[in-house]
């Protein structure tokens, strides 16, 4: 019961319903729904408080404050300008990132070398949670838009917090089970509706 | 060429001229701090091996604080406990005195015979004259340091003389005494002539200047007291330093060097896991094997940890094995072994056939066991590795050329794998 309320949660916060003033494009919501949760707005963030900042973090809600003051103590906070790259597609990938400050826009490269935006993402929303789990090389890159500023979570570290404390890193863990699992359940179920409107449009 | 040409041009000349003031100030300041190399280094790697500890206790809910002050009082107890068992089998006054007049008694006795000395001392068989240039300091400087002064003559002549206490061997041990005082009369007199026919007054070992023993001690401990502060510093550190280290990278170059961070850290925590347990391995298999051979188990027992904590430099533990080993069948009067074919005349063939087994199983078993998930070198390299650490850095090249081959190893090969695999090489 508890994991259907919480997926249908997961699927509001990922997939707003395109029926208000601020309806999404229907175009951009597979990419939208992959790239992680709908931004909060600014006024939610509680002040420069590192680790507020984390307990906003849809990934590391579950934690409590005392697992979030480890937790700050290990990640690793990196700045950039506009237009740098964070990732880059095709490139391996050691660390996941949460974004803090500024817009971070999500990209793919077609094969002809034309790269086409596929999200904006704004704080306190996460990217390339998949390389925090294992090896991974990465189909999309993400660019800063404007300065940013934002938090990284090795690999490494978080397999060092797996054998230092456990029950923390299972949290985090989980969490990100938890986002893959919904992103690719909802990115299906926007597949198959988008496909049966299409079919009732004809 | 255009003025933007010209820009990049002058950017690279000055960041080369930087980079390379950087590595000179940096060899300069490492040639010329290399005397803090030692106690640095050797409290970085107890601070590594102890972090598991402190973050184990954390795990239960201990405080850092207080789990590295845990750490501290374990440490403390146990050294104080090492010191009491060490004083407790430590000799008495009067055992010492007995031991040095017995052990330079044996010492004389067996080079006598070995170089089949006449009652000068001064010519021998063939073997004597192709090394007495090296081996008669060597001796000389033996018998002087087993001397007895005057006052340690009258305290075993007033335990051995007469009277109705006087123990079982006493006669022997006043003999062998005596010879021992003849021996150093007849050494010192060749000693002159040698000086007399050299022309000049020849350094012996024997008159060599000592180092003042209360410099040296204060020299050490000036360099050692870093090794403490250093010790708790990287202990209490929660991650900083690495966090430190990667502000300053690049974002470009961030995530590879996560990932080369992560592979030395992997690297250098095998290394130091593998060598603790081939250490440990080591020490126990050559305390049982001189055990059977006849050396007592205390002795046994102390060649082996000797040897097993040695081992941290290449080789040196077996060497440190052999001379223990060697020195005891040396001195030894009688011997209790396991297998009948060792006698106290065969006892140092013995002594070398155990310790080469103790290396051939260290090398053939524990090494691929223990070290096999670690950095593996070649034995040239680890020989002249830790040669040439010798000759640049003394004793701490010695017992840091491995580490230090083992880290450069690593670095470059995984540092050569990201910057492929991110492309920017």
């Amino acid at each position: 019961m508890k994991g259907k309320s919480s997926l249908a949660g997961i699927r509001n916060l990922l997939l707003p319903r395109p029926d208000g003033p601020d309806r999404v494009d229907a175009s951009a919501i597979p990419a939208r729904v992959l790239f992680g949760p709908a931004p909060k707005p600014a006024a939610d963030q509680s002040g420069d408080d590192f680790v507020g900042f984390l307990k906003q973090a849809y990934l590391f809600e579950d934690l409590n404050h005392g697992e979030l003051t480890r937790l700050a103590r290990i990640v690793h906070e990196r700045t950039y300008r506009d237009g740098e790259y964070i990732s880059e597609q095709g490139k391996p990938g050691a660390a996941l990132f949460v974004l803090r400050n500024g817009v971070v826009e999500i990209t793919r490269r077609k094969r002809n070398g034309e790269e086409f935006p596929l999200a904006t993402l704004d704080p306190p929303a996460s990217f390339e949670e998949l390389a925090a789990m294992g090896e991974v090389v990465r189909w999309s890159s993400a660019r800063a838009r404007g300065p940013v500023s934002l938090v990284a979570l090795g690999r490494s570290d978080l397999d060092a917090l797996g054998g230092n404390f456990p029950h923390l890193a299972n949290k985090i863990l989980k969490k990100l089970v938890q986002i893959t699992a919904a992103r690719v359940q909802v990115l299906v179920e926007v597949q198959y509706f988008s496909e049966q409107e299409q079919e009732g449009e004809a | 060429m255009t003025s933007s040409d010209e820009g990049v041009i002058g950017g690279l000349l000055i960041k080369s001229v930087v980079a390379t003031t950087g590595l000179l100030l940096g060899a300069f300041l490492l040639w010329a701090l290399r005397s803090l190399i030692v106690p640095v280094a050797v409290s970085g790697l107890l601070a590594y091996v102890c972090r598991p500890v402190v973050t184990s206790l954390e795990r239960c809910r201990v405080p850092r604080g207080v789990a590295i002050g845990l750490l501290l009082l374990t440490f403390v107890l146990s050294a104080l406990f090492v010191v009491d068992r060490i004083r407790a089998i430590m000799p008495t006054e009067t055992g010492a005195i007995e031991f040095k007049v017995r052990a330079l008694y044996a010492i004389n006795e067996r080079y006598r015979d070995l170089m089949q000395l006449d009652s000068t001392l001064a010519k021998g068989n063939r073997l004597y004259q192709f090394v007495h240039a090296d081996f008669d300091p060597l001796v000389n400087r033996v018998n002087q340091l087993l001397a007895l002064a005057p006052q340690e003559r009258s305290q075993l002549l007033a335990s051995h003389s007469g009277g109705a206490n006087t123990q079982a061997g006493s006669d022997s041990l006043l003999d062998e005494d005596r010879v021992n005082l003849q021996t150093f009369d007849v050494r010192a007199r060749t000693a002159r002539a040698e000086e007399r026919a050299a022309g000049s007054p020849r350094l012996t070992a024997a008159q060599a200047p000592v180092n003042k023993p209360l410099a040296v001690l204060a020299q050490i401990l000036s360099t050692w007291i870093v090794a403490p502060l250093v010790f708790l510093f990287l202990l209490s550190d929660t991650g900083e330093i690495k966090r430190g280290l990667l502000s300053l990278v690049p974002n470009r170059l961030f995530e590879p060097a996560l990932t080369v961070l992560a592979d030395l850290d992997h690297a250098l925590g095998d290394w130091v896991r593998g060598l603790f347990l081939e250490c440990s391995l080591l020490a126990i298999t050559v305390a049982v094997l001189l055990a059977i051979i006849g050396i007592p188990l205390r002795w046994s027992i102390a060649i082996g940890l000797f040897a097993g904590a040695t081992n941290v430099v290449p080789y040196l533990g077996a060497a440190v094995a052999l001379l223990g080993g060697l020195a005891y069948a040396l001195l030894a009067h009688e011997i209790h072994p396991l297998l009948p074919m060792v006698t106290t005349e065969n006892l140092a063939i013995w002594v070398i056939v155990v310790v080469g087994l103790a290396e051939l199983i260290k090398n053939v078993v524990y090494e691929p066991l223990v070290l096999g998930g670690a950095v593996k070198l070649h034995p040239l390299v680890v020989v002249i590795g830790v040669m040439g650490g010798a000759i640049l850095f003394g004793l701490a090249g010695v017992l840091l050329a491995i580490p230090t081959i083992c880290v450069f190893k690593v670095l470059v090969s995984s540092a050569a794998r990201q910057l492929k695999a991110y492309g920017l090489i």
